[in-house]
């Protein structure tokens, strides 16, 4: 199985120098000068073309493109055209917090959606069943940040539980949980209308199967004949569903982010477009197709321990 | 707030702690919401935007201040400089430093070598976003510790102006420069009120009290600034008591909402932005004055004031801002005439309309704004289409000379000369060498505008500038709708010590005045 896994890492080079090359010019041709970001409106014509030097800005393309090339192949994403900080240094700050969110809101979307689609499946049209589809069609209506604002509402406003800002201290896990506990159900009750839902009719389709009409026919006790035959079974489309949804997540949260005011890879994803900070667009688009490819092959993965018709090589 | 559990114990241990080790009076902290994801950069002669000019107002000094609270270039008072004298032909100028100021966290005296190395600094085209502000000074020398010489090339319209506690004209301190490099962009060090502490990035900026401010220790003694970029998280934690001085929405609604409770004041003050219609002269069918007079007459400027807020905006007098040294507070603007429009481009050949294309930011207070005008355009039969882009992209687009049309919204040094140079003057306009905000193309006030420079009178020199507002106007480089006033709200426990009127910072002074109950 390792050499599965890293031949498939390995692949993944040349999917990721790709999506570095189409980034890198996609976001040169989007107009918008970052020196005159910068610099503010009152710079002088002198002051942007001399930032402009600094920052490599005024070279042709081609030739940004091959020191770029050049400077990431040897293992450096470069540095950031407003901070200067490097981007690797810049992207290590955040990332804590959005892998312990996307983490948290998986494991809430999954916790409370796989229950429910089978518990929604096995009373099909019975009243759980259309609570359970009712609060999934909520759950997939609301925006990320409508849902938030309700959050903060409830819970740091009405009830007082949390702070409306939380401030996340590196060093001091308490803080960290604190506050990830409104972000993190925010995105994962969204999931979970997902997961309720395919883990739903999925399960629907299982249950229809001869092999469960023989189980119960032999006398197998009904949760006996949930767990052992048809979860296993059903789980696969689910695999998949939360497999797709994790690349999504990374992305999606920067609005979950924003309301909540926690840093992240998104948030730091949409500063950048709106600085037009070139090289740490380029970094965190690389970083976050990387990601993509982990969740994929962690899905993968994950089939085969599902299903073990599904052989690794 | 009630924390659960664990965090509680923590808590409550630590507050144990404390009591036993308590000073003899709470700390005051003051905690700030400000709209921004994160610090762009906290260095006086670099920063640009809203939210960093609003904690560098508090953390450094010029040779002279406005009074605070005011923008009022004639209250410019003593401030690291306790005097100051000029020649017969105010070319050049001493200032008197002040001694025993000392430069925040740890960095020793102030002394005119940090004034020196500071001014020159700010005039450094590589180095300062401002440094257009110095061009007609000739040298800046340090005569002895304390005293400072200024040579002109000739008179800019204020060299007070440019010398206040306001962009180019804030004082860093030298050896903190020299020894933070790149750093200084996060932990900028001045002689100001409230000292850097700490940066948190995307979450908060710590400031501290000075206590060897020179003005006396500050009664605040902590500033948390703290990024918050969503408008409703903002509001929310204002309401749930974790902000106390929130920056406001330049609209209505808020204000009003916010004006609605007991314990919270609404602060509406100056400088306001100016938004005006820029219209390329050069460019067909704008070239015809007939058609610019169209849409001065077209335009209500009492209807958009109306739509923006009474409380927060008021309507434009001249092409230039309300208020500045030199504005001409009763210029001929056209009235809201829309007859007359429809028969100008009547005359001008289009009985049957005209369409215009422009350049258009995002941005949704400015957005909104040219929906209207938009919609009051048709109505006399010219089509005005809105191309719009993102903000960086209007910008860089409409400095590259792409849009006949540019709604732009701004305010300046308090002076007529600062904005009529800018987006008035030839030199300035866009897609040459010099070029600064000049959209019009216009030339036809070069002569007034240069004369006013040089006019030693005050009463001529305001003259000169009424004069070139008058032509301008007349000539419609631009149609000046409303100015759009800085607001923000603050609970009644914190009183800034001074009546706030004006700020040229875009938010209001924490001094050694203020207090929080």
């Amino acid at each position: 199985m390792l050499t599965y896994v890293v031949k498939r890492l390995l692949v993944a080079v040349p999917t990721l120098l790709a999506v570095l090359t189409v980034v890198f010019f996609f976001v040169r041709i989007a107009p918008g000068d970052p020196a005159f970001i910068i610099l503010g409106d009152q710079a002088s014509p002198q002051a942007l073309a001399t930032l402009r030097h600094e920052l490599g800005l005024d070279q042709p393309m081609i030739a940004q493109y091959v020191d770029f090339m050049t400077m990431v192949l040897s293992g450096d994403l470069g540095s950031s055209l407003v901070t200067h900080q490097s981007v690797w240094s810049e992207v290590a700050k955040v990332l804590p917090y959005t892998i312990e969110l996307t983490i948290a809101a998986l494991a809430i979307g999954t916790v409370l959606g796989l229950p429910l689609g089978v518990v929604a499946a096995r009373r099909r049209n019975e009243t759980i069943d259309y609570v359970a589809r009712f609060l999934s069609l909520l759950g997939l209506s609301f925006p990320a940040f409508v849902s938030a604002i309700l959050l903060l509402l409830a819970f740091a406003i009405e009830l007082r539980w949390f702070p409306v800002i939380s401030e996340a201290r590196a060093n001091d896990p308490m803080s960290r949980l604190s506050a990830l506990v409104l972000p993190a159900l925010n995105l994962g009750l969204i999931m979970v209308a997902y997961v309720m839902r395919v883990a739903r009719s999925s399960m629907l389709g299982v249950l229809g199967e001869d092999y469960i009409r023989t189980a119960r026919s032999k006398g197998v006790p009904a949760g006996m004949v949930i767990w052992r035959h048809a979860l296993r079974n059903a789980l696969i489309p689910v695999v998949t569903v939360v497999g797709l949804y994790l690349g999504v997540l990374i992305g999606n949260s920067v609005l979950t982010e924003i309301v909540f005011n926690r840093p992240g890879l998104g948030k730091l994803i949409v500063n950048s477009l709106n600085q037009r900070d070139y090289t740490t667009l380029e970094g965190l688009m690389v970083i976050y197709a990387f990601f993509i490819v982990v969740a994929n092959l962690l899905t993968d993965l994950a089939y085969g321990l599902v299903d073990p018709r599904v052989k690794h090589q | 707030m009630k924390r659960i559990g664990l965090m509680a114990a923590c808590v409550w241990t630590g507050a144990a702690l404390l009591a036993a080790s308590a000073p003899t009076h709470a700390e005051k902290v003051l905690n700030v919401g400000m709209a921004a994801a994160d610090l762009g950069s906290l260095d006086p002669h670099r920063t640009a935007t809203t939210p960093d000019k609003a904690i560098i107002g508090w953390m450094f000094n010029g040779l002279v201040r406005f009074k605070p609270g005011t923008m009022n270039p004639e209250s410019i008072e003593p401030d690291l400089a306790e005097s100051w004298d000029a020649t017969e032909d105010q070319l050049s100028w001493t200032f008197h430093l002040r001694k025993g100021v000392q430069c925040n966290n740890g960095y020793g005296e102030l002394t005119s070598d940090d004034v020196v190395f500071s001014l020159k600094r700010a005039s450094d085209s590589k180095i300062s976003s401002f440094s257009s502000d110095f061009a007609d000074v000739a040298s800046i020398e340090a005569t002895d510790p304390y005293t400072i010489q200024i040579k002109l090339k000739q008179r800019p319209p204020s060299l007070l102006g440019i010398l206040t506690n306001y962009q180019g004209g804030n004082i860093v301190c030298k050896k903190a420069v020299e020894k933070l490099g790149d750093d200084f962009r996060a932990k900028a060090v001045g002689t100001g009120p409230f000292a850097f502490s700490e940066y948190t990035p995307n979450q908060s900026v710590v400031l501290v009290a000075n206590k060897n401010y020179f003005r006396g220790a500050p009664k605040i003694d902590k500033i948390v600034y703290r990024y918050i970029p969503s408008d409703a998280t903002r509001d929310l934690a204002y309401t749930s008591g974790e902000i106390d001085l929130i920056y406001g929405r330049q609209d209505q609604t808020w204000a009003e909402r916010m004006k609605s409770d007991p314990h919270t004041i609404v602060d509406v003050f100056g400088p306001g932005e100016l938004s005006n219609i820029n219209l390329n002269i050069t460019k067909k069918p704008l070239d015809d004055i007939r058609v610019r007079k169209a849409i001065a007459y077209a335009v209500n400027r009492a209807e958009l004031v109306k739509f923006k807020g009474e409380l927060t905006a008021r309507a434009a007098v001249s092409i230039i801002p309300h208020d500045y040294l030199g504005t001409d507070e009763q210029a001929p603007l056209y009235p809201y005439d829309p007859d007359k429009a429809k028969a100008l481009l009547a005359e001008a050949g289009f009985a049957n309309g005209v369409t215009i294309e422009s350049v258009q930011t995002s941005l949704p207070p400015m957005l909104n704004t040219m929906q209207i005008v938009q919609a009051e355009l048709k109505k006399v039969g010219i089509n005005l289409q809105l191309n719009v882009v993102d903000h960086p992209t209007f910008h860089a687009q409409i400095r590259k000379d792409l849009s006949p049309v540019v709604m732009y919204s701004a305010a300046r040094l308090p002076v007529a000369d600062v904005y009529l140079v800018q987006f008035f003057h030839s030199r300035s306009i866009v897609g040459t060498p010099t070029a600064v905000t000049n959209f019009s193309h216009c030339d036809m006030a070069d002569k007034e505008i240069d004369a006013a420079r040089l006019a030693t009178d005050p009463a001529k020199q305001k003259e000169l500038w009424k004069k070139a507002q008058e032509i301008l106007i007349e000539q419609v480089c631009a149609v000046p709708l409303y100015e759009q006033l800085q607001v923000w709200a603050r609970r009644d426990t914190l009183d800034y010590g001074y009546k706030l009127e004006a700020s040229l910072t875009l938010g209001p002074i924490i001094n050694e005045q203020s207090t929080l109950k």
